[in-house]
């Protein structure tokens, strides 16, 4: 099932999900190209999590087509997760493990060979700061910390996809930093990226690409020149565009009457 | 201090019962009404035992003159005694709800922040505590003693020995507080200076902790320990009257006796003593109330991974992944532990109820039920259950599980080994006990083990796939692990399927009980053989519904 060469690393053909009488997502058209950074933003409950989750299998859609590094998502969701390294929202890690044995059960559960996973462990840990406290067990990490757990593990057994959920939250500026250049470095060895954020900087620094979602659908698409180009906002940054694109950018009168 | 405060702190101890109770969590709605049936109802019925007992004390009076005598001179007795056990049960319960607490996942932390002093949460904590069965009691026994008391004439001696009752629970619930600030403390520091030996502590810890508890309980309950002790403390307050925590009965001794003076020097001591424990108490929660317990360093940047045994028993590397993890789990994570009772209780209430037979022959028939309990139900008992927990423990990490390459077999073929490999090692313990305990024959041992690995293997699968099914991932406010329609329907089918494999030796067992039945139609080992293959045929089954559960799941990972 798994398909070698592929045009895009994803490919999402008009893909519906509802709860209930919500619909989360609404008919969503999307490709991916491969060693692209794309990234996903939209105010909260816009459906950039559930369209993630969705490409790893985690969310069955109601109709549409979902395609991961050439392999159908429906048929196959395994092998996609393979290939896949994931950070969820708000990513629970095995609180009475340490770390270490945490990043060696994913190495395990990724069929790592030993050798491989010892050292690249230790490259992440070292990288992260997070050496001398790898023996600790995560319930006495802070949320950075377990933030850091969360992206070695998603980093660890070099997946050819990454499908990050705000992906930087809680980290400081230091790892934050190398975690952006890592990515930039992925993507030259021809790694794809998805990333929803709402620090719209990063999104305008890191990504070739970006997608706005508001209420199930995809409003714009395109790069940040073409994205400007759409919302008749020359030289303007994410955030104007953003606001204006989602209509929600009339934020004036609320801090007036606020302030009132 | 703002009592406004305290009951607003209450008022909010109370509501957190609402994770328990409430299923839907999106526009919720509560009666204020049935939060409060129970306190309400407590007191009518109070109200109504009082009133009954009244009017049967009026006419039995009427009828034998000595009988007013005899039962106001018991009332005398019951009032003297009911403090210090009200001040035991209150004292019990209440720890045991701080037990229970230490389980649960929601943060019970003090808002700190806000404009509240130490003293106020302190007293709010002390009084929650009470929230429940404590204060249920209360509400039952003081009106109705009261309502009694206004029959026999008896009201101010009721009135005081309700006001002490009142008194002894909040005594008890203090001295709970004071011991919860201390235990988070001293957990604290045991952890912080064993370092990497911390998880075997709590490990075994908590262990020592279910020993005692339940030795204790089934002293309690297996004989007449608990009511000789309760006895013994009413009767003999005069002797003890140096220990604080009788001096509220002492109180009303001297009080009933005339002895004004040293009743009132007995509720000074009472009070000073309720105000010292409170006191202490509120100082603790000041030093300690935000007391982080320090990181449990486990290793040192020493990576040892371990791969040997479970690769050479054909697991692949997720797999033999899966079952490591699980077992840290089983002995790390608290809640689990819990699963340790049940050997525990198994061993422990055929031993205790042997202490109470001491120097007495056991018969035979009971020795034979007594070796099929102890080599029988713990190692099935813990197989039903576990397979329940196997899935749902993962709780909300099992996104894990959904994002990471594991198929539905790898998941079930690690959670089943970890079933059955535990389920046996309590057998192994369980069963040396028994052997130990009661002398069984080779031929009575050989059969009550090969039954009970049969009934490990086919009720893990059973429960595993039932687990599968119903599983609950729900952590807060503690861990669910299974829906509870889930695990009724487990526990009946595993029932149903245990009694299927032991009824080829239903024949054997009939003819050694039943006198005119001299030899059985079946021999044991033939009714062993039929009981494998009932059970090969179940596990089997069962197993290959557990996958269909785990390829449902891993679908349904949104649920």
């Amino acid at each position: 099932m798994m398909a070698t060469d592929y045009s895009s690393a994803v490919e999402i053909k008009k893909i519906v999900k509802r709860y209930g009488e919500i619909r989360a997502v609404d008919n969503v058209d999307l490709s991916i190209r491969p060693g692209e950074i794309f990234g996903l933003l939209g105010p909260n409950g816009s459906g950039k999590s559930t369209t993630m989750k969705m490409l790893l299998g985690l969310v069955q859609p109601d109709s549409g087509a979902l395609n991961v590094l050439g392999i159908d998502v429906q048929k196959d969701p395994v092998a996609v997760k393979r290939l896949v390294g994931y950070v969820p929202e708000s990513p629970r890690l095995y609180e009475f493990l340490t770390g270490i044995e945490y990043l060696d059960f994913i190495g395990d559960v990724y069929g790592m060979q030993t050798e491989a996973k010892k050292a690249r462990i230790n490259e992440y840990l070292k990288a992260l700061e997070l050496e001398g406290r790898e023996g600790d067990m995560i319930s006495s990490y802070s949320e950075g910390m377990k933030q850091k757990v969360a992206l070695i593990s998603a980093f660890m057994h070099k997946p050819k996809l990454l499908i990050l959920d705000e992906p930087l939250s809680g980290l400081d500026p230091r790892s934050a930093r190398i975690v952006k250049d890592f990515l930039h470095e992925l993507k030259a060895q021809g790694v794809t990226t998805m990333m929803s954020t709402h620090v719209l900087e990063i999104a305008q620094a890191l990504c070739d690409r970006i997608g706005i979602m508001y209420h199930g659908k995809l409003l714009a698409l395109g790069t940040m020149d073409e994205l400007r180009e759409m919302a008749k906002l020359p030289d303007s940054a994410l955030e104007d565009i953003f606001l204006k694109l989602t209509g929600t950018g009339d934020i004036r009168p609320v801090v007036e009457e606020l302030l009132k | 201090m703002n009592w406004k405060n305290v009951l607003h702190l209450i008022r909010i101890d109370t509501k957190s019962g609402r994770f328990l109770r409430g299923k839907r969590l999106t526009r919720f709605r509560e009666s204020r009404i049935f939060i409060y049936v129970l306190y309400g109802g407590s007191l009518a019925l109070g109200l109504v035992v009082g009133a009954l007992a009244g009017i049967l004390y009026v006419s039995a009076s009427a009828t034998d003159p000595n009988f007013a005598a005899l039962a106001d001179q018991a009332m005398l007795s019951l009032f003297l005694g009911l403090p210090t056990m009200v001040l035991i049960y209150s004292l019990i319960l209440t720890m045991m709800q701080q037990i229970q607490r230490s389980g649960t996942k929601f943060s019970a932390q003090a808002p700190y922040w806000l404009p509240i002093t130490w003293g106020e949460h302190t007293l709010a904590s002390i009084l929650t505590n009470l929230i429940g069965f404590p204060l249920v009691s209360i509400l039952f026994i003081t009106p109705a003693i009261i309502l009694f008391s206004t029959f026999t004439g008896q009201v101010v001696a009721a009135a005081g020995t309700a006001l002490a009752i009142c008194a002894a629970a909040f005594m008890a619930s203090a001295v709970t507080e004071v011991f919860r600030v201390l235990q988070v403390r001293f957990i604290g520091a045991i952890y912080k200076s064993t370092g990497r030996a911390a998880i075997w502590v709590r490990f075994i810890g908590s262990l020592l902790l279910f020993l005692v508890f339940y030795t204790v309980y089934f002293y309690v309950v297996s004989g007449t320990g608990g009511i000789y002790l309760l006895q013994t403390i009413a009767s003999a307050q005069s002797a003890i009257w140096f220990i604080p925590f009788v001096w509220l009965g002492m109180t009303l001794y001297s009080f009933l006796n005339g002895l004004v003076l040293q009743g009132i020097a007995f509720v000074a001591l009472s009070l000073g003593f309720i105000a010292a424990l409170f006191y202490l108490a509120t100082s603790l929660n000041r030093r300690y109330g935000l007391y982080e317990p320090p990181a449990i360093t486990v290793s040192r940047g020493v990576y040892a991974p371990k791969t040997g045994l479970l690769g050479r028993l054909g697991f692949s590397t997720t797999e033999g992944a899966l079952i490591r993890k699980d077992l840290k789990a089983f002995t790390r994570r608290r809640e689990l532990m819990f699963v340790f009772i049940i050997p525990i209780v198994v061993i422990l209430a055929p031993v205790m109820q042997g202490l109470g037979q001491m120097g007495r022959p056991v018969p035979a028939e009971a020795s034979l039920i007594l070796v099929a309990v102890v080599f029988l139900f713990p190692s099935a008992a813990m197989a039903t259950m576990l397979g329940t927990f196997m899935i749902g423990e993962e709780g909300m990490t099992i996104w894990r599980i959904y994002s990471s390459p594991i198929s539905p077999k790898s998941l079930v073929k690690s959670k089943y080994f970890f079933v059955v490999i535990f389920s046996l090692a309590v057998l192994a313990v369980t069963g040396t006990v028994g052997f130990i305990a009661f002398h069984p024959s080779l031929r009575a041992t050989f059969v009550a083990l090969l039954e009970s690995i049969l009934l490990v293997f086919a009720l893990g699968s059973i429960s595993l796939s039932n687990g599968t099914k119903g599983a609950d991932f729900t952590e807060v406010p503690r861990p669910r692990m299974i829906r509870t329609r889930w695990s009724f329907i487990n526990l009946i089918v595993c029932f149903l399927v245990a009694t299927a494999i032991l009824v080829p030796f239903v024949p054997y067992l009939l003819s050694s009980f039943v006198p005119g039945l001299a030899q059985p139609f079946i021999d044991p080992y033939v009714a062993a053989i039929l009981s494998s293959i009932i059970a090969t045929v179940i596990t089997l089954i069962f197993y290959r519904i557990s996958v269909k559960n785990a390829e449902e799941l891993l679908k349904k990972a949104e649920t």
